[in-house]
């Protein structure tokens, strides 16, 4: 390996690595925008108080994290149209079908496990703040989102967090749907320059400054909810 | 003996409390009047805690009924959360909210429940804060106060809401002896002060002092329900008398 063939490589083809990026950022992005909608939605119906909920939430979540995303995606995309499920092709978006696969199996799995996050960052909080606040008369929801949601936010946070770094690392894997992510690219380039070594080496560091900042950025809002504690 | 002659303020008819097959209080009835300051004392897992909370159904009795001026609070129809506003309640382990400093601690029930406005309820806080010496703290958030401070606070903040009693749950029990003192000197304002108090103590020294009357619970029921230096000095029944005798 050399320092040089690695910087002819991203000169050459940083049009290659840069597209990856964008398409490995779209599918993150929405996979944890739509994985956090849901996967609040889950933990609230895992904790619900109507059984049927409750059984439900909990069998999806124990379903989604005992598979592997490998097995989830693939069917997504290339098992459910043998049963006459498919995700439409869109005309003025490219591969749509494919991005809308890959991003639906992406935010169905990180929903069972912010569901999860959700779920332990509140019931961490002590019961004695919502008994504290309910002797005062307030109501269950007035409690909730007084005193119990703001001090499980700073429970869920950094966790969450982790969740959004391992959904950028994890999305690699929507390259096996043709999805032309940065891994997808990265493979590309290796394809042209038989050079996968400095290849590989590039991605490495393009995800690592991916997930580096976004768990920076984490980790400053992390100390804007520190009540007061350094 | 001194008679109590205040209007009734909470009546408790047969309470039963069950936690699935254990039975933990059987058939309580008792009264509490207004200005009364009653102790509820008792060995540990006697059930006093769970009577106390049962007064604001914190737990849910199992059958029986608590009357709270005049009316059966266990009903169906009846709002806990309205009557709730007029019981204070102090904790053993104080339960000041974490992510609210002291004055919001303070002022979040009676700006939201009771929609008093903001300066109005800050000058309250104020006027509280000063009364069990911690003015200075109202920017204060829980973690940087002692023990001791955040009782003070919980109890002012359970004032703020002017309740017509006040339930106190082991207030000092998980303070540091030396704290014990500045928070039972509160109480014990507070009960100068005429307000009606149920605390659920191991201080004996503040139940045979400073409360009208003390209760033994013992097994989930009421050994013992008298005034105050009566139980103390010719308690009657066997377990009372060896309870006292281990702990005085």
């Amino acid at each position: 390996m050399s320092l040089e063939k690695t910087i002819l490589i991203i000169n050459r083809y940083s049009s290659f690595f840069l597209d990856g990026i964008k398409s490995t950022l779209i599918i993150a992005a929405f996979s944890v925008l739509l994985g956090t909608v849901f996967g609040t939605l889950m933990a609230t119906m895992r904790m619900s108080r109507i059984k049927p909920l409750k059984i439900l939430a909990t069998i999806y979540i124990e379903f989604v994290r005992g598979t592997p995303l490998m097995v989830q995606l693939t069917f997504m995309f290339y098992g459910l149209p043998m049963a006459g499920i498919t995700f439409p092709d869109i005309s003025f978006i490219p591969n749509f079908s494919r991005y809308t696969a890959g991003i639906v199996a992406m935010s169905m799995n990180s929903c069972a496990y912010v569901a999860e996050i959700i779920r332990s960052g509140i019931q961490a909080v002590d019961v004695g703040q919502m008994e504290a606040a309910r002797s005062l008369g307030f109501r269950h929801s007035q409690a909730m989102s007084m005193v119990i949601l703001p001090q499980a936010v700073r429970n869920i946070l950094p966790a969450l967090g982790n969740e959004f770094v391992t959904v950028i690392k994890e999305s690699s894997i929507v390259s096996v749907i043709g999805i032309a992510d940065l891994m997808f690219r990265t493979n590309d380039v290796i394809a042209l320059t038989y050079r996968s070594l400095e290849c590989l080496l590039v991605a490495a560091v393009i995800y690592f400054i991916l997930t580096f900042t976004s768990g920076r950025l984490v980790a400053l809002t992390e100390r804007k909810l520190s009540y007061g504690r350094k | 003996m001194e008679e109590n002659n205040g209007r009734v303020l909470l009546e408790v008819r047969h309470l039963h409390k069950c936690f699935g097959k254990l039975t933990v209080l059987e058939d309580i009835n008792t009264t509490f009047r207004k200005n009364e300051v009653v102790s509820i004392i008792g060995p540990s897992g006697g059930g006093k805690s769970t009577f106390l909370r049962c007064l604001n159904l914190l737990e849910v009795p199992t059958s029986g009924e608590i009357f709270f001026d005049g009316v059966d609070i266990c009903a169906a129809k009846s709002d806990i959360n309205l009557h709730r506003q007029k019981m204070g309640m102090v904790f053993q382990q104080f339960n000041l909210f974490n992510n609210m400093n002291v004055m919001k601690n303070m002022t979040a029930a009676p700006i939201r429940i009771l929609g008093m406005d903001k300066e109005q309820a800050e000058a309250k806080a104020m006027e509280l804060l000063e009364r069990v010496d911690l003015a200075d703290r109202y920017a204060a958030y829980p973690h940087q106060l002692s023990g001791g401070q955040k009782q003070r606070i919980a109890i002012v903040r359970a004032l703020m809401m002017n309740p017509t009693v006040m339930l106190f749950d082991e207030p000092t029990s998980a303070l540091d002896p030396e704290m014990i003192g500045e928070v039972l000197d509160v109480m014990k304002q507070l009960a100068s002060d005429g307000m009606t108090m149920i605390v659920v103590t191991h201080e004996m020294r503040f139940a045979r002092e400073v409360s009208s009357r003390t209760i033994f619970l013992e097994s989930g029921h009421i050994e013992e329900d008298k005034p105050s230096h009566e139980l103390f000095d010719s308690p009657e029944s066997p377990r009372l008398r060896s309870f006292l005798d281990k702990v005085l």
